[in-house]
């Protein structure tokens, strides 16, 4: 039973052991440890929060570039599709601008044309009477009448122009 | 064989408390240091050596006797305060990391031959324990007083008739609280080194008168002083939290007298 009897020595030795052990762990071996271990979780979770902040910057910034991306796409398709439009009106109008250039061109050809054409008609007119009058007084001599003469070169020009028209 | 009774009286009487100066019986011990305390004081130096190196290793990124330590206290204050008593428990921990620590170095340091484990004998465990129940008790007083610490020994809605009994019952379960204590680490830390010690002489006696059956036993008793051995270890380690962790228990308890 002797040995569950605590030796007063040792119980003495132990209070002792406590004291010392306690004052000099509580104040001068934990404090830097604990302090240590303090400092890097907060070190941790700082970084951590850190690395957060820094992925939601970039989603965000990424977020806006893909706006300004999809902008400056929908910019340039208006761009061109405005040029296309400038260059498409531009196109009728020239065309519109040559078509009529061209029909007025046509059309002053064909006036001169036709005046050209009246007046070697008259020229020609003349000259066919004259010349019918000629032939006709050289193979009847003088005796058809300026009558007849008037009747024949209206026939004859009757039949020139009913050919010119073919 | 008729040697064994002498040999385990021998070892009995090694694991006594002894004075140091060679005397004989606990009596003889008187003011002089035992071998208990001889070998608790070389634990208590090695402990502080320990740890006032490795707290001025301490870095941001731990390497090393400092990672070590660290490791030990934030086992002790997040593992032991922390999950008993909650983020204020991390107050107590100077008090429980003292005595966590100095368990388990006693404990180890039992296990390295021809040391004996300073919690092996009660002058040390008995201590400790009474140490334990005074701070926890008076945390409690200095909480709600003490007429108030004495009236939440009884739970609020006792019946009077049976308050008497309770408060009966909690006062000797309070005061039972040291003497388990001590008992359960000092009988841990005592019994094995018993056991070791048996074996050894099993193993001393085969071999000394060497016969047929010594084959088998010399062994045999090597084999159980190498389980033993890592089984010692991991008592040690054990009843250090063990004793740790019912201390933060008894000093949650006391934070909390009032409220149940």
């Amino acid at each position: 039973m002797e040995i569950i009897i605590p030796n007063t020595t040792e119980m003495w030795v132990n209070i002792a052991a406590f004291a010392v052990l306690f004052v000099v762990l509580w104040k001068f071996a934990f404090p830097p440890i604990t302090k240590m271990l303090d400092e890097r979780a907060n070190k941790i979770r700082e970084s951590l929060e850190k690395a957060e902040d820094t992925r939601v910057e970039a989603e965000r910034l990424l977020d806006e570039y893909k706006v300004q991306m999809a902008e400056a796409r929908a910019e340039a398709t208006q761009v061109i599709e405005q040029g296309r439009k400038v260059a498409e009106s531009m196109k009728t109008e020239i065309l519109a601008k040559a078509r009529e250039e061209a029909e007025a061109e046509k059309a002053k050809a064909v006036a001169a044309i036709k005046a050209e054409k009246e007046s070697a008609m008259a020229e020609l007119k003349g000259e066919v009477a004259d010349l019918s009058v000629a032939v006709a007084g050289k193979i009847l001599g003088s005796s058809i009448t300026k009558a007849d003469h008037e009747a024949l070169i209206d026939k004859y020009l009757a039949e020139v122009g009913s050919l010119n028209e073919n | 064989m008729e040697e064994m009774p002498t040999k385990i009286e021998h070892l009995l009487h090694e694991l006594t408390v002894l004075p140091l100066s060679g005397g004989h019986g606990a009596e003889a011990a008187g003011f002089s240091l035992t071998n208990y305390t001889f070998w608790l004081i070389v634990a208590v130096v090695l402990l502080l050596t320990f740890f006032i190196v490795a707290s001025r290793k301490v870095k941001l990124v731990p390497s090393g006797i400092g990672n070590l330590a660290e490791a030990g206290v934030d086992f002790v204050r997040n593992g032991v305060c922390v999950d008993v008593m909650g983020p204020e428990g991390k107050k107590y921990f100077p008090f429980l990391g003292t005595i966590f620590f100095f368990v388990l170095f006693n404990n180890l340091l039992g296990n390295i031959p021809p040391a004996l484990p300073g919690t092996g004998t009660v002058g040390t465990t008995f201590t400790w324990a009474i140490i334990v129940f005074l701070v926890y008790n008076g945390i409690g007083i200095k909480k709600i007083g003490f007429f108030g610490y004495i009236k939440s020994l009884i739970p609020s809605g006792t019946p009077w008739w049976l308050s008497w009994l309770i408060f009966l019952i909690e006062l000797i379960s309070h005061f039972l609280r040291p003497f388990t204590l001590g008992i359960r680490l000092f009988a841990n830390m005592y019994a094995g080194h018993i056991m070791l010690g048996v074996f050894t002489i099993f193993a001393a006696i085969f071999i000394e008168q060497f016969s047929a059956i010594s084959i088998a036993v010399v062994p045999l008793s090597f084999l159980m002083q190498v389980i033993l051995r890592v089984f010692e270890l991991m008592v040690a380690v054990l009843q250090a939290y063990i004793f740790t962790i019912l201390t933060a228990v008894y000093i949650d308890g006391a934070l909390h007298a009032g409220s149940h």
